[in-house]
């Protein structure tokens, strides 16, 4: 009799949670209706304002919604006018001249001209906005109206790649300070307009029925959902919750109902120890052997699923400027590597990697695999794993340069100066080598207006760099986007999301 | 029970002067925010106007004398990222937090009582025997991967719930249950095991004898003061979830809540967002555990709160 009571009495919790389960499976949402998508992004946007944060988020929001003065091919390779009615203008040294496009309106009507751009520079510039793009812009000095729709751009000393800045820096309107709240309800001359964010859930864009430009949006309205974790991102894409996902890994690409993957500019990298000094790594011939001993095909195809193009020895994609097509990729050779080790007098000397985990696509695997290929050569070779903040405090850490330190470094301004000033150049930040040359190079580079000429600076500097092997490169990933099947959209070498380039099916 | 109560509090705010004390001191001292917020490529010199901007460059005495004063008006200080007040930002978020902890906790309670209890009346039967595997199971699983699988579940293959972010009770199913499960776990086995002991007592043969009905000395003498130990549980499954879980099963989730904010928080180094959560967070400890306190003299007059 007891025992009756107690079934019954589970058998009725049981059928309580059932019956609220189903319950609740009718309030369940079912995939986007015609006219609409939902997009799953890693995180929150730490706010709209264009032109203050580094926030991946933020750019995927307000990308659609802000325009730039410069656009950019899909392929990252040209630059063409967008805001600017044509390519800038030198007019002196430091400064280059924009014609503006006419006849173009922010979505509250006010009118996108000089006082726009004056205004955007001024904004990006301000100390008290305390810009964390200020990275991007480099030499930006300033900008000052010359009439309504001309302007010019104002930098530090000679800047070659201001057009390619101007790929990155948005416009706001003049008068953003007087619009309310203007970080929560961002207000651009683009194809989107801003409707809602509830915080910690969603932002709403809607299209702009007066967009100046091309394509027109099609896609009436798109929700973005902030949600960090990549596989409840590929299980929401499945159950048919999203229809755009932005982190997908190269394991998960069969579980997407449709995977689109293309070049990114993003390139994984062990930066070597090649200054003078008693570490095993100041020997090039063991900085040589380290190249050789990495087998960069098995990489892109095993580890990355074929999501992934051998580096070219070069820490630069081929659309970035300052390629160097004649440069190759170390071959995979670990007889050779041996036999450079031994020479070198290195068997048994110890080398210590420094790493982090989970902050760039398979990391771990990449640095635990180069060690073991190290090992097998015959280093002695101990890896240390930090937490971010303190293998930070390690990357940059100039005085005590690690023996190695691996890193990612992705290219945004399509362009060597970057990656080149930052890791390359001896007093870069993240730079293991004393090769004066090389600085020589990159410093003129840097201002060197010539584009043949540039172009053979950084060619040197690559050549230089191969040679001396003051890096293990490894491979050139893919960004991987997954999509429901009825989407139709081409991603873009920078991953940037231009929603008026998304169209739905049927 | 006043004075108890008050004496608590005093206790509990002491807590949580040390826990901001530890907070601004070890999120210092653990890396410098400026190297993860700045784009790797920024020069030194934007690296060192930033830092001056945001007064890190400051000796970290001062920036503690400040943020004490601050603190004292009110005043919890702006986010790094968001340039908006961090009370404010953390205020957004804990209702999410509370709905998802408070329906996992009680969850876990409905299913796990009557669980225990019913596996206490015959130990070693099949009751019991499924219960405690189950509980095991609960116990074992880490709720990342419990999520996961539940989501793969019902949200892939089943298509019955939405697999993440919070919208109507649907939304709320799938995490409540991830934070539930390894709670349940916990929870019965301390259930099951002090209803035995109460069961093998001399007042429950005395009932019995009195021809009380069985249910009447189970469900409401025994179960009553089997409840003590299953109520301190509880609370502490509370506070787990409110101070630690909810940042797992927030985040598989994608349920906007504190403990969500907090993972942000973390990946982008904003310090004084985090400084702010787990202040928040320290406090609604520190009122839970008063809270059990008093509850437990509600359940059983005879403890004294001194």
């Amino acid at each position: 009799m007891r025992s009756h009571r107690a079934v019954a009495f589970v058998v009725g919790m049981i059928a309580v949670l059932a019956a609220a389960m189903l319950a609740a499976t009718s309030f369940a949402g079912s995939s986007a209706s015609s006219g609409s998508v939902t997009i799953a992004i890693g995180g929150e946007p730490s706010t709209l304002d264009p032109l203050v944060r580094d926030d991946g988020n933020e750019r995927a929001v307000t990308q659609s919604i802000f325009e730039t003065l410069m656009g950019r091919t899909a392929d990252g390779k040209s630059l063409y006018p967008k805001l600017a009615i044509a390519a800038p203008k030198r007019v002196a040294p430091s400064a280059w001249r924009f014609k503006l496009r006419p006849g173009v309106k922010f979505t509250d009507g006010e009118p996108f001209n000089a006082d726009s751009v004056v205004a955007s520079v001024k904004h990006v510039l301000d100390p008290k906005a305390n810009s964390e793009q200020v990275g991007y812009l480099g030499s930006l000095k300033g900008a000052k109206k010359v009439n309504n729709l001309t302007v010019d751009i104002l930098t530090k000393g000679t800047d070659p790649i201001l057009p390619s800045r101007m790929y990155w820096l948005r416009m706001i309107p003049a008068k953003w300070q007087s619009i309310s709240d203007f970080a929560s309800k961002p207000v651009g001359t683009g194809p989107y307009v801003f409707s809602e964010w509830s915080r910690g859930d969603h932002i709403t864009l809607t299209a702009n029925p007066s967009y100046w430009g091309s394509p027109k949006p099609t896609i009436q309205s798109v929700t973005y959902k902030f949600v960090p974790e990549g596989s409840t991102q590929v299980a929401g894409l499945a159950a048919g919750n999203f229809n755009l996902i932005t982190n997908l890994i190269p394991e998960d690409a069969k579980r997407a109902p449709k995977a689109i993957a293309v070049r990114s500019t993003e390139h994984p990298i062990f930066i070597l120890n090649a200054r003078p000094g008693p570490q095993t790594t100041a020997n090039t011939k063991v900085r040589q052997a380290m190249n050789y001993a990495l087998d960069k095909n098995a990489i892109a195809s095993k580890l990355f699923l074929g999501y992934a193009t051998v580096d070219a020895g070069q820490l630069l994609s081929p659309s970035a400027f300052g390629f160097d097509p004649k440069t190759k990729a170390y071959p995979y050779d670990v007889a050779k590597a041996k036999q450079l080790v031994q020479q070198a007098g290195a068997t048994g000397k110890k080398v210590s990697i420094v790493g982090e985990s989970g902050r760039w696509l398979k990391d771990r695997e990449l640095i635990e695999l180069a060690a073991q290929s190290w090992r097998s050569i015959g280093l002695d070779v101990d890896v240390k794993f930090y937490a971010f903040p303190q293998y930070l405090n390690r990357l940059f850490d100039q005085k005590n340069r690690p023996d190695v330190v691996f890193v990612s470094s992705s290219n945004e301004l399509y362009d060597a100066d970057r990656p080149f000033t930052t890791y390359y150049e001896l007093s870069g930040i993240g730079a293991s080598n004393s090769d004066k040359q090389l600085q020589t190079w990159i410093d003129k580079a840097r201002t060197e207006l010539n584009v043949n000429k540039r172009a053979a600076l950084y060619h040197a500097a690559v050549n230089k760099a191969r040679q001396q092997a003051y890096f293990a490169w490894l491979v050139n990933y893919e960004g991987l986007w997954g999509m429901s099947k009825n989407v139709q959209w081409q991603p873009r070498s920078d991953g940037f999301i231009f929603l008026n380039t998304m169209k739905l099916a049927g | 029970m006043g004075r108890f109560a008050i004496g608590r509090i005093v206790q509990g705010l002491v807590v949580v002067f040390c826990v901001t004390v530890v907070v601004f001191v070890t999120t210092r001292l653990v890396g410098d925010p400026v190297k993860v917020m700045l784009p790797f490529e920024s020069t030194p010199e934007q690296r060192a106007a930033f830092r001056h901007q945001i007064g890190f460059d400051r000796p970290i005495l001062t920036q503690f004398r400040e943020y004490i004063e601050n603190l004292a008006q009110g005043d919890f200080g702006n986010s790094l990222l968001q340039d908006r007040p961090t009370i404010r930002i953390v205020l957004e978020h804990l209702p999410a937090t509370f709905e998802l902890v408070f329906a996992g906790i009680a969850l876990a309670v409905l299913i796990a009582v009557p669980l225990g209890v019913i596996a206490a009346l015959r130990p070693g039967g099949v009751v019991d025997r499924v219960s405690v595997f189950l509980s095991l199971i609960g116990l074992s699983v880490p709720q990342f991967f419990l999520g996961i699988l539940l989501i793969l579940f019902f949200a892939v293959e089943l298509q019955w719930l939405p697999a993440s972010g919070k919208g109507g009770l649907d939304h709320l199913i799938l995490p409540a249950l991830t934070l539930a499960l390894p709670a349940v776990g916990r929870l019965a086995m301390i259930a099951r095991s002090s209803m035995i002991d109460e069961l093998g007592n001399a007042y429950v043969q005395t009932a019995k004898a009195k021809g009380i009905p069985h249910w009447r000395v189970v469900g409401i003498h025994a179960l009553r003061n089997a409840f003590i130990p299953v109520l301190t549980l509880t609370g502490w499954e509370l506070i787990r979830a409110l101070a630690g879980y909810s940042v797992v099963v927030e985040t598989v989730f994608a349920w906007p809540g504190v403990g969500y904010l907090a993972y942000q928080a973390i990946q982008d180094q904003d310090l004084f967002l985090l400084q702010t959560i787990v202040l928040v967070i320290a406090v609604l400890v520190v009122f839970v555990n008063v809270g059990i306190d008093i509850l437990y003299r509600a359940v059983d007059p005879r403890i004294k709160l001194a």
